[in-house]
């Protein structure tokens, strides 16, 4: 299939000064991160004249495979959709799940959803400022990014067991109660790490080198940004609100203060800068739900089979570390659902890669593709 | 005392009866600077080792890790198995390659490197040859690693490799330009090129160059990094690019020459800003009770602006190359140029043209 | 005017590189947060999900396993086969347990499944490579595990006086 790409892709002749353009492949392995993402780029020299990316080096058809799964056992497939951040993905199954079949987790619950999908919120956005950095050329915040992310994995081992595929958020509520310890370690988390978001701010967003490779890189103009189906952060530096959490809170997102971060730009600087007051509006709202947390119980009665009802179809979105997540649930009677599909940020923000590119050099491939926060397995499922 | 100049006495005394006792003492004037010379070229190759170890220890304890440790003690040994673990690697060589550059590019750029080294005065005395053109030899030399940059590229018949060797080699041709003129204000208010006689001027005017001529050290830092291909300016071989760079098609030994000559550059580099900025072989301000002979204060320093160089590579991103070349033209010449004139200024007005 | 902003850009620049410069420093003379394995093994946290053990009753010499299924059916990849025969006393016990840790996800769906406290999660036990992906299929005897007594189940309590209120 790919010789059949290369081959139909047209190669121009000569230009106004007899330079030959070529097709260059950015392979399935990057020495940086993104995983296997492959792009068949086109160049005149230096200059980028199309991006073709070849999606499907990561497909495991784990669509297919949920409808062969019970609703529960379902849930320990969301968590590889999208492995760093997979709390995200486990929350929109949980949510489908119930509100297909009219359950509603009980209150407290609720709160520990809210708090475990905020800390994978920060550590999902500190391997993204990590591998951001690094394309750009700056190594060391990666390992600043992974130092912080340790502790927040250590509080996720500490309550559910697992550091990357936790099997937390369960249909119907949690799946265990946090430890005493847990709430007075988060807290003194969320204290140590407050002031080093100033730090990473110091070491990347004024340096007039980032500077130079970020602004003007990369625009999405705000019609480009709704045309093209970008979502989450990408197009909230645009401007343009599409926070979930404002727009369709679930769970108490709409009894805890929170600004959604707005940048006007919409260049690779601006989506950079939304994310990281997205850290900063976490580590609050992480802190609200501390103090309204109460004992309850952390599970509704459930029945001993879950099945979904005939003919039920849900669309439950939120908001996840990378945009919009969407599972799509059709129920057919039995325990095992009829059809589910995801619909996942990074696979509709890819599409506007190719636009964002053109006329620019190859070192802005990298940068654009770093500030877009691409995950593969989430393309690719 | 125990100081550089008596150790160098002592030691050429003791050289000069080995030649009377073996009975080449007529040859005295050859040999010395070829012994010299020699002497030079072991301790830079295991300064050099050492160097490369300082530089994993450096990025490493910046990231919070530690380097390497397990390698003998504190991991020093590791450029060792490093080196062994190049020279047992099989050689793969392009089949279509241009045979006689191919193996001399390598050659080149380890060489040309090391040459700048002759001129590096280490204590009052502790040169190889102190040229009284100093600082126009250095300039010089370090102008033929275009020569291996563009050879290597071009004799890899690969088009990659061509590509990051035009753009290594436009890179290193344009920052020259301020690197020469970061050194001319030195040069007006000295007015010599020796480097020995540099220092013995900072010495007789009671400080270092540095604090006059702030802004000439830093342009001649950053030159000096974007000269050795360095990041923030290492567009020519940095890893998440697409164009691997001109050392793409080289492996094993010679690869090691490529990656050698590239610290070399750092250590002559900052040996020369050290030397010409910093006052060389003069203790630290306030030091001076300590009484230690030269060479130690003068590896000090360069310790400091190595360290320097390396907190450049791991702290800042990379430049693309148009804006690389942005820089180098519209930002470090002109202020050069502006440097220059004030400096010219001073000298005509307030010194009185001293 | 454009030159003042040149210059303006230029200070500014360089301010901020020193800003960046501070911060590597600053961590180069820090402690490092690296942890020397193997040297240097931390305790994993006592609900860590390491290896699945079947625990073994040394009182009454046998497995608390009476192969009813359930792990069976809860695993969603299908990795756990046993089987199970009733004895003379109408009691149900086990008789082979067989585990394809291969294709085991470490989900925990078996563990909480298990009605009878007969598979369990043990945290110190994470170090488990094999040279032959055979080895991978334990089998009873390889999973066989007795709980040590400081580790025995507590006694369930009501949810609310056990969760702690806020801070």
């Amino acid at each position: 299939m790919t010789d059949l790409l290369l081959s139909q892709i047209k190669v121009s002749g000569e230009s106004q000064f007899g330079t030959d353009e070529y097709v260059v492949n950015l392979g399935p392995q990057h020495p940086a991160t993104h995983g296997v993402l492959r792009l068949i780029v086109k160049l005149d020299g230096e200059t980028v004249k199309e991006t073709i990316p070849v999606l499907g080096y990561l497909h495991r058809s784990i669509e297919k495979i949920c409808e062969n799964r019970t609703y529960p056992q379902g849930i320990t497939y969301t968590d590889r959709v999208d492995y760093v951040s997979a709390m995200s993905v486990n929350l929109a199954w949980a949510l489908a799940a119930e509100r297909l079949m009219g359950l509603e987790a009980p209150a407290r619950a609720n709160w520990l959803r809210m708090i475990f999908v905020e800390l994978q919120r920060l550590a999902s956005h500190l391997l993204w400022m990590g591998a951001f950095a690094g394309d750009i050329g700056a190594l060391t915040p990666f390992l600043y990014g992974l130092r912080e992310r340790e502790r927040i994995l250590d509080l996720f081992e500490m309550t559910c067991g697992q550091r990357l595929t936790y099997n937390y958020i369960r249909i119907g509520g949690v799946m265990i109660d946090i430890l005493p310890e847990f709430v007075p370690k988060c807290r003194a988390f969320l204290d140590y790490f407050e002031p080093k978001i100033d730090e990473y701010e110091g070491l990347l967003t004024y340096n007039p080198i980032f500077l130079q490779r970020t602004k003007g890189v990369g625009v999405i103009t705000p019609e480009m940004g709704i045309n093209n189906g970008v979502c989450g952060p990408s197009l909230r530096g645009s401007g343009i609100s599409c926070d979930v959490r404002k727009q369709q809170p679930y769970l108490y997102y709409d009894q805890v203060k929170f600004k959604e971060c707005l940048e006007t730009d919409g260049d690779c600087w601006s989506r950079y800068k939304v994310r990281m007051n997205e850290l900063r509006e976490s580590v609050s709202i992480i802190r609200q739900c501390l103090d309204r947390l109460e004992p309850g119980p952390i599970e509704t009665k459930l029945p001993p089979v879950l099945k979904g009802p005939l003919g039920g179809e849900i669309y439950s979105r939120i908001e996840s570390s990378r945009g919009e997540m969407g599972i799509y649930l059709v129920g057919d009677g039995t325990p095992k659902p009829y059809k589910s599909k995801f619909r996942c940020a990074s696979f509709s923000n890819t599409y506007v890669l190719d636009q964002l590119t053109r006329g620019w050099k190859v070192a802005d491939i990298m940068a654009v593709l770093g500030s877009l926060d691409m995950i593969v397995p989430e393309v690719d499922r | 005392m125990f100081t550089g100049e008596n150790i160098v006495q002592t030691v050429v005394g003791l050289l000069h009866s080995l030649y009377g006792m073996v009975g080449l003492s007529s040859f005295q004037g050859i040999l010395d600077p070829i012994v010299a010379a020699v002497v030079m070229f072991h301790f830079i190759a295991v300064f050099v080792m050492f160097l490369v170890w300082m530089e994993r220890k450096v990025s490493a304890h910046m990231q919070s890790r530690i380097g390497p440790n397990r390698v003998g003690v504190f991991g020093l040994l590791q450029t060792l198995a490093d080196a062994i673990k190049l020279t047992i690697k099989e050689d793969v060589k392009p089949v279509k390659r241009d045979k006689i550059p191919y193996y001399i590019a390598p050659i080149i750029a380890f060489v040309a490197t090391f040459m700048g080294m002759v001129v590096i005065p280490f204590d009052k005395g502790m040169v190889v040859q102190d040229l009284n053109i100093g600082l126009l030899y250095i300039i010089a030399i370090t102008s033929f690693t275009v020569i291996a940059i563009l050879t290597a590229g071009w004799s890899s018949n690969n088009k990659f490799a061509l590509l990051g060797g035009f753009r290594s080699a436009a890179q290193i041709v344009s920052y020259e330009v301020p690197l020469v003129l970061s050194l001319v204000p030195i040069i007006m208010i000295t007015g010599k090129l020796s480097l020995g006689a540099i220092v013995a001027y900072q010495q007789q005017q009671g400080y270092w160059f540095v604090i006059p001529q702030a802004i000439a050290f830093l342009i001649f830092i950053t030159s000096a990094t974007a000269e050795a291909n360095r990041a923030p300016f290492d567009i020519p071989e940095a890893e998440s690019e697409l164009i691997g760079g001109f050392h793409t098609e080289y492996s094993g030994v010679k690869f090691a020459m490529f990656f050698l000559g590239e610290y070399i550059a750092v250590v002559v580099s900052s040996a020369v800003a050290s030397t010409v900025f910093l006052g060389g072989w003069l203790p630290f301000p306030f030091m001076g009770f300590l009484h230690l002979p030269g060479f130690v204060w003068f590896m000090a320093k360069l310790l400091l602006v190595i360290y320097l160089i390396m907190a450049f590579r791991w702290t800042f991103p990379r430049l693309r190359v148009d804006q690389l070349m942005d820089f180098g033209w519209k930002v470090l010449i002109p202020i050069s140029i502006i440097n220059i004139l004030v400096t010219g200024f001073w000298i005509l007005l307030v010194a009185k043209g001293a | 005017m454009g030159i003042f902003r040149y210059f303006k850009n230029v200070v500014m620049g360089l301010y901020n590189l020193c800003v960046g410069l501070s911060i590597t420093t600053k961590y180069f003379f820090k402690k490092t947060t690296t942890q020397q394995y193997p040297e240097e093994r931390l305790p994993l946290p006592e609900r860590s999900r390491s290896m699945i053990k079947l625990i073994y009753d040394g009182e009454k010499d046998q497995f608390n396993c009476v192969a009813c299924m359930m792990c069976a059916k809860a695993c969603p990849n299908s990795c756990i086969k046993l089987e199970g025969v009733r004895d003379e006393g109408g009691k149900r016990r086990m008789t082979t347990f067989k585990l394809d840790f291969s294709t085991c996800i470490f989900c925990g769906y078996c563990v909480e499944a298990c009605g009878f406290d007969a598979l369990t999660f043990v945290s110190e036990e994470y170090e488990n490579s094999v040279y032959k992906r055979g080895s991978l299929l334990q089998d009873e005897n390889a999973m066989k595990w007795a709980r040590p007594a400081h580790l025995a189940p507590k006694t369930e309590e009501p949810a609310a006086a056990a969760a702690p209120a806020g801070a």
